[in-house]
């Protein structure tokens, strides 16, 4: 009965702090890891060994998902690891993560479909020839 | 080394964050007031086109659009995959920068399916040296439309000046975050992208929370600025 009674009276409480964000503890909603760093290392020098780092980099982040609040993949880390596969060129891989990154965020689906199919037409081009 | 920065940093601003929303019963404008058409249009998805740079330095460009994905993303919004949109944009020959500024919002929605579009001027992006001291400069111009009204959303003026040798940073909050983050990284070498995150994070832990974020549609009332 006592322990009910204050759960009733903290539980407000506890909502306005929450509102306000001052009982939000401070940890990301997301967990980018290292990717900024490697990207930017990317921008200053677009070599292979870079482009494994970045790669590197998004796979680090992805398995440590659930280090943030959300528990999710942050946006566009599907994508861009789907992209670096692209650019290395097994479009198999590419297409499955761009099609995670389409079930994990909705809002990309007309982006990811129109890129898939541009990876489509480029392997019929390849295996054309 | 540098995952240690970046986790002080981040850890600064959200401090400087929870720091505002704790002073949301002081009077002052809201994001509700300060944003009335986001929380109407209540946008999930953010584009981020490639930047106009108007600064001296000839790869802000590149450097900005590396710092631009986190902070929309931790507002709680789906932002587009920087590398590939502006790849994509490059191939369908309207990289010039010029040109996709002159296209209207709705465009991006045929192609990309964003709710929202923003453009972005970099208008400063140096570092000036004196005899003692020497401070870093980045200055940003931004501007977001709505893809399915073409009305302007938002418009945001930031620049973060660090003085390298001191932590002075100005008055107010923005002082208080900016000398956080000086403290954090003033031991490291002097770097433009770390003063892109700060530039970055005053503009989006003002804006209203996204989908994804757990204040989404509950943080009218936080104050963010002085009236």
């Amino acid at each position: 009965m006592k322990l009910g009674m204050m759960m009733k009276a903290l539980l407000p409480l506890a909502a306005v702090a929450l509102m306000t964000g001052c009982a939000t503890k401070p940890q990301a909603l997301y967990n980018y890891g290292t990717y900024s760093e490697s990207y930017y290392a990317y921008k200053q020098d677009t070599s292979a060994e870079n482009l494994l780092a970045m790669q590197q980099a998004i796979l680090t982040a992805i398995e440590n998902a659930n280090e943030s609040v959300s528990k999710r993949v942050a946006p566009g880390m599907y994508a861009n690891l789907g992209y670096i596969y692209f650019k290395q060129g097994d479009t198999k891989q590419a297409v499955h993560y761009f099609e995670m990154e389409k079930s994990l965020y909705p809002e990309s689906a007309h982006f990811m479909d129109r890129v898939i199919e541009k990876v489509r037409k480029a392997e019929a081009k390849g295996a054309k020839s | 080394m540098k995952y240690g920065k970046i986790a002080a940093l981040a850890a600064s601003i959200f401090a400087a964050m929870i720091m505002t929303g704790c002073a949301a019963h002081n009077a002052g404008i809201s994001k509700g007031e300060a944003f009335p058409q986001m929380y109407e249009e209540d946008p999930r998805s953010i584009l981020v086109l490639p930047a106009m740079n108007e600064s001296t330095d000839a790869e802000a460009k590149a450097y900005y659009a590396t710092t631009i994905e986190m902070p929309i993303a931790q507002t709680g919004y789906y932002v587009f995959p920087m590398e590939m949109v502006s790849d994509v944009l490059k191939q369908e020959g309207v990289y010039d920068t010029e040109l996709l500024y002159s296209m209207s919002a709705d465009k991006f929605y045929d192609y990309f399916g964003a709710d929202v579009v923003m453009y972005t001027r970099i208008k400063k992006w140096d570092v000036s040296y004196m005899v003692l001291a020497s401070s870093l400069t980045v200055t940003i111009e931004s501007e977001a439309y709505s893809t399915k009204t073409n009305e302007k959303l938002w418009d945001y003026d930031g620049s973060v000046t660090v003085d390298l040798t001191s932590n002075s940073g100005g008055g107010g909050l923005a002082g208080l975050l900016v000398q956080a983050i000086g403290t954090a990284i003033n031991t490291a070498a002097a770097d433009y992208v770390e003063y892109a995150h700060v530039a970055n994070a005053r503009l989006f832990f003002a804006l209203p929370a996204g989908p994804y974020h757990p204040a989404h549609r509950t943080d009218q009332g936080v104050v963010i600025r002085k009236r």
